[in-house]
């Protein structure tokens, strides 16, 4: 079983024993209540998946893991600058087929009333800009796309 | 005595406003954007009225509608809380105007200390230190010729402004001109006011305040300090008092200056006067907030003193009822915020699947949010405030540890891990808080520390909750649960 994390595509290697799921010296009970076992010290645990993703709370840490379908893709390598969160476009600080660098602010947004800054994650060529100074937008939505 | 007071706010503040209330015998009366039906606050409340209209202007901050709403409704007062119209002089008259009690100091004494210039330009013939600076009334071009005087590095701040909008560091000259403008758009967005003044910024200073409380009768007495060093982006998100920096003897000089800041400006109710306090001890005066503090627990645990309930009593024309500052033990307070710690603290949003707070000995939990809630973009990304006290620093950061990691927030990210590791952090064990602190601690940026026993626990719990379909099948617990005739336990006993 393989999910998607903050730092990559995991699994693990679990061994199942009726209701318990068992690797190397952690054990995890499973049943309307979570626990986790660690040297014989039982552990509360808290999960609930929303969407795709197992939100877990255990040991103070909260966790997110997004299951992925078996043969699925990643898409994690497509070149298009998302919206973090629904805002309003402040500032468009670049041109169509202007060479930015990694790093380069390219948009300013207002969310939250805060200002944000959408940077280049790497060096390349203003594609498209989708929105302009004074548009909101929502979550998630393509601002601009970077051609290498 | 109030009677009926209006609440003009939302979320965290308005339910701890409308407890008081109910505890003070004062019937309190809500009032709320759409957006916020059934939310926490609105069943605080005696009477909750919703407002028309949509987004901040025409709901939280239409002075027009909250003032006709607490008229019909045949209020004597409004508290405002802090943010929205808490600042606004205007409103504070408007209210006075309509024959109505404003729960907070008089316009008069807003407008000097709302005014960040009127207030330093106050405050030196007052006698109270400021931190070298420029006041500056002009635009652009005038912070760019008053920059080279004041020195790098510095500090641009909206005239009108609070809460870290329209505040930005400049290090380098070359820096000035767009920080510059960013300041004055994201203030005049916030405040309808672009004005900016430059400022020294003094680097490893703390940032220390001192709560005053002010009656009709003259009396006005400090209640201690509060430091709030810990910040990112100019907001604080630790809170502690004592201060570990001060003694008897500097609280004292504190304590007068801020006494004589209230009383330049005639002041009534709750305030907070914020000091920076330099490595040798000096301290300057950077702002006085006309109102009731976020961050106003930590205060109320250490000495014992309901400052809510003090504004009620205060605004109502009674005496305070506290005594002498009497400061027992060591409080904390951490601010819990929808927003993501490992991607430069960016602003989160999803709903609270799961919001299991905290309880225990000493520990205090003022939020506005319940399991359910959504968390929009709508709002202030500030979910809850965590309270604890305890006998000393070392146990009050004991139990917030013990607090956060028992605190289970799932379906939006927080920044209770980074909260949990302020805890731990040799720095703030020390006490060597300052106002840079996490720029210095994580110039990169701060990512959790975790052990590959985390991340494999994790990874397990997934594997074992998607292979079960955990929280999906509910199982039946069977028909022998039937209720237990309650005289089958007549002679039961607590052991």
């Amino acid at each position: 079983m393989e999910f998607k994390t903050s730092d990559g595509r995991r699994e693990i290697d679990a061994h199942r024993d009726g209701s318990s799921f068992i690797h190397e010296g952690v054990i995890v009970h499973t049943g309307q209540e979570l626990w986790m076992e660690i040297d014989g010290r039982k552990h509360k645990v808290t999960a609930t998946k929303i969407g795709d993703v197992w939100w877990v709370h255990v040991l103070g840490h909260t966790l997110q893991y997004e299951v992925i379908e078996a043969g699925a893709v990643s898409s994690d390598d497509d070149s298009g600058l998302l919206a973090p969160m629904p805002g309003k476009i402040l500032d468009v600080l670049v041109e169509v087929g202007q060479t930015v660098s990694a790093g380069e602010a390219l948009m300013i947004m207002e969310a939250m009333k805060m200002e944000h800054k959408i940077v280049a994650g790497n060096d390349g060529v203003v594609e498209t800009i989708h929105y302009k100074t004074g548009d909101q937008v929502a979550q998630g939505a393509e601002l601009l796309s970077l051609s290498d | 005595m109030l009677k009926r007071t209006l609440v003009a706010n939302r979320g965290e503040i308005a339910c701890r406003i409308l407890r008081a209330c109910r505890e003070a015998g004062i019937e309190g009366v809500a009032i709320h954007a759409a957006n916020d039906s059934g939310t926490l606050f609105t069943e605080l409340a005696d009477i909750a009225i919703q407002l028309t209209g949509e987004g901040l202007a025409e709901t939280y901050l239409n002075q027009n509608q909250i003032l006709e709403i607490a008229i019909e409704n045949g209020c004597d007062s409004i508290h405002p809380g802090f943010g929205f119209l808490s600042e606004r002089a205007d409103f504070a008259q408007a209210v006075m105007d309509a024959g109505l009690i404003w729960v907070g100091p008089s316009p008069e004494a807003i407008t000097k200390m709302g005014d960040k210039m009127t207030a330093r330009i106050t405050m030196k013939k007052a006698g109270v230190p400021v931190i070298p600076g420029e006041e500056v009334d002009g635009g652009i071009e005038e912070v760019l010729a008053v920059a080279p005087s004041v020195g790098y590095p510095l500090l641009l701040k909206a005239t009108a402004g609070g809460g870290g909008k329209g505040m930005r560091a400049v290090h380098k000259e070359e820096d000035l001109e767009s920080e510059a403008k960013a300041a004055m758009r994201e203030a005049l967005n916030a405040f309808g006011d672009d004005r900016v003044y430059v400022e020294r910024l003094l680097t490893g200073s703390r940032h220390i305040e001192i709560q005053v409380l002010a009656d009709k009768y003259g009396r006005t007495i400090h209640l201690g300090e509060r430091e709030c060093s810990v910040q990112r982006r100019h907001q604080k998100v630790f809170e502690e008092s004592p201060s570990v920096a001060l003694d008897a003897e500097l609280r004292e000089a504190m304590g007068e200056a801020a006494c004589a800041a209230a009383r330049a400006v005639d002041y009534e109710g709750a305030g907070t006067v914020e000091f920076l306090v330099t490595p040798t001890g000096d301290f300057f005066f950077l702002e006085m907030n006309t109102r009731i503090q976020v961050e106003h627990p930590v205060t109320e645990m250490v000495t014992g003193v309901d400052l809510v309930r003090e504004q009620l009593r205060i605004a109502g024309g009674e005496r305070m009822s506290c005594g002498d500052l009497n400061m027992r033990g060591h409080a904390i307070e951490v601010r819990l915020y929808a927003e993501d710690p490992a991607n430069n603290f960016l602003p989160a949003i999803g709903q609270l699947k799961r919001f299991v707070a905290p309880t225990g000995p000493g520990v205090r939990l003022d939020t506005g949010v319940r399991e359910g809630d959504a968390v929009t973009p709508d709002y202030d990304p500030m979910l809850a405030k965590l309270i604890v006290w305890a006998p000393s620093r070392n146990e009050a950061l004991q139990r917030m540890g013990r607090a956060l990691d028992e605190f289970v927030v799932l379906g939006c990210t927080t920044n209770i891990r980074f909260l949990r590791e302020l805890c731990d952090n040799p720095d703030v064990v020390d006490g060597w808080t300052t106002t840079d602190m996490i720029e210095r601690l994580w110039p990169d940026g701060w990512s959790p520390e975790m052990s590959g026993l985390i991340a494999d626990a994790g990874l397990l719990i997934a594997t074992a909750c998607e292979s079960t379909n955990h929280g999906k099948v509910r199982i039946s617990t069977g028909g022998d649960m039937s209720i237990a005739s309650p005289f089958s336990m007549i002679n039961r006993r607590f052991p």
